[in-house]
């Protein structure tokens, strides 16, 4: 019977505290996005600037690592058993990208543009199963390129 | 090639579903427990369709596996002779059944009596310390020779390894829950369904009309036990319970319907002694 009660409380508390992280993250989110707008990022390898105008070139990168709570990770595991998509993740995974991109634009400073822009995500803490960590890393990297006028 | 600003959720996030995720866990969990649900039943269903057809020999071996648990310690010795001479009497004179009744006594305080596979009664201490006459223990005991001459022992233990099974499944075998139910499994009748605990009742009725001569005891335990009693320590014999009071009913409506006198009691047997454990 505790063990029920300890479930649910733990289920109650992932569901309360990781909605409210997850509309803050948002709302914080898409209010730098729309603050870095000015900032182009595109997969391109190089854009049509002829090569003397480019003052300068650099690596910039971001990374955002970002935890599952206990609601989703059930919501998950049920999910294990029937398949399908796994709906309570896809935020996560969202949050996770848009957040190491806007890291990478922050890094950029005031470059022109952000060439050959990949993501990549991966899992941190997938050993410790039994201590039932579960997050996950986003890192976006590109070459920030500042162009003269 | 112009560049054009955007907004990525411009459009709405493409990325996240829509769906609410409380809606989702509502249609798997609840998904999943009706396949539980579904399977326990069936399995239990299964149980009812094999018990007639295991044999005396394959239930002592299938209980061979756990009664070692309940090895005789010289401090209950003479108690369990004693309750065992009680049973005995009760099998030989009126409640001839095909089985090799052992008596076990546990020191605890749970108040208390279980039938286990291969002719096992299990009778806790707790319940000793209550009974105030010979005829109190005795209509206990036949209540779980009744289990036994039903094989509802069998039907309770099947269901509760079903239940174990499906506990495993979901929750993994290191798991509160799976030790908890296998607990349960040994300890309780939880899954003896109301109208096997009112058959087993009956068969106590007459077994006690048959060896006293008269139905005094019956309920008397059923019925002394407080309302306000803590319910943590409830046994399933206990008066406050609802299901009890209507089983004192039906006992009661019985000794009327079939004219069962009502005596006087017999004393506990004196070399009965109730191990330490029980008096906490």
């Amino acid at each position: 019977m505790i063990d029920l009660i300890i479930f649910l409380s733990l289920l109650a508390l992932g569901y309360g505290a990781g909605t409210w992280a997850e509309k803050r993250h948002y709302r914080s989110i898409a209010k730098r996005e729309m603050d870095m707008l000015n900032l182009p990022v595109v997969t391109l390898k190089s854009v049509a600037v002829p090569e003397h105008k480019i003052r300068s070139a650099r690596m910039v990168y971001g990374s955002a690592v970002i935890s599952v709570d206990y609601f989703k990770r059930i919501l998950a595991s049920l999910r294990n058993i029937f398949g399908g998509q796994v709906k309570s993740y896809e935020s996560l995974i969202d949050r996770a990208r848009r957040e190491a991109l806007l890291r990478m634009k922050v890094m950029a400073g005031d470059a022109t543009v952000i060439v050959n822009v990949r993501i990549e995500t991966s899992a941190v803490g997938k050993q410790s199963k039994r201590k039932n960590i579960g997050c996950l890393e986003a890192v976006a990297y590109g070459t920030a390129l500042t162009v003269e006028e | 090639m112009k560049f054009t600003p955007r907004h990525p959720d411009a459009n709405g996030n493409v990325n996240v579903s829509p769906t609410h995720p409380l809606k989702e866990f509502a249609i798997l969990a609840g998904g999943l427990l009706a396949i539980v649900v579904g399977v326990y039943l069936a399995l239990g269903l299964a149980v009812d369709l094999v018990v007639p057809h295991i044999s005396m020999n394959l239930e002592k071996k299938l209980a061979g596996a756990f009664v070692e648990r309940f090895a005789q310690t010289d401090e209950t010795a003479e108690t369990t002779r004693s309750i065992q001479a009680l049973v005995d009497r009760l099998q030989a004179r009126c409640a001839s059944l095909p089985y090799t009744i052992t008596v076990h006594v546990q020191p605890s305080p749970a108040v208390n009596a279980a039938a286990l596979p291969g002719g096992h009664i299990l009778v806790f201490s707790g319940l000793l310390a209550e009974m105030r006459s010979e005829n109190e223990l005795a209509f206990v005991l036949a209540h779980e020779l009744g289990h036994f001459a039903h094989r509802d022992h069998l039907r309770g233990l099947g269901r509760a390894v079903v239940l174990m099974a499906a506990s495993t499944m979901l929750f993994g075998a290191d798991n509160s829950v799976s030790d908890m139910i296998g607990q349960g499994m040994v300890l309780t009748e939880l899954s003896f369904s109301r109208k096997q605990e009112t058959q087993a009742d009956e068969f106590a009725l007459e077994a006690l009309y048959c060896l006293y001569g008269h139905v005094a005891g019956a309920t008397a335990f059923f019925e002394k036990i407080p309302e306000a009693a803590d319910p943590g320590r409830f046994g399933h014999y206990f008066a406050s319970h609802p299901e009890n009071r209507r089983r004192i009913r039906h006992l009661e409506d019985l000794t009327r319907a079939r004219d069962y006198p009502l005596g006087d009691v017999t004393a506990m047997p004196a070399d009965l002694v109730i191990p330490v454990a029980a008096t906490k």
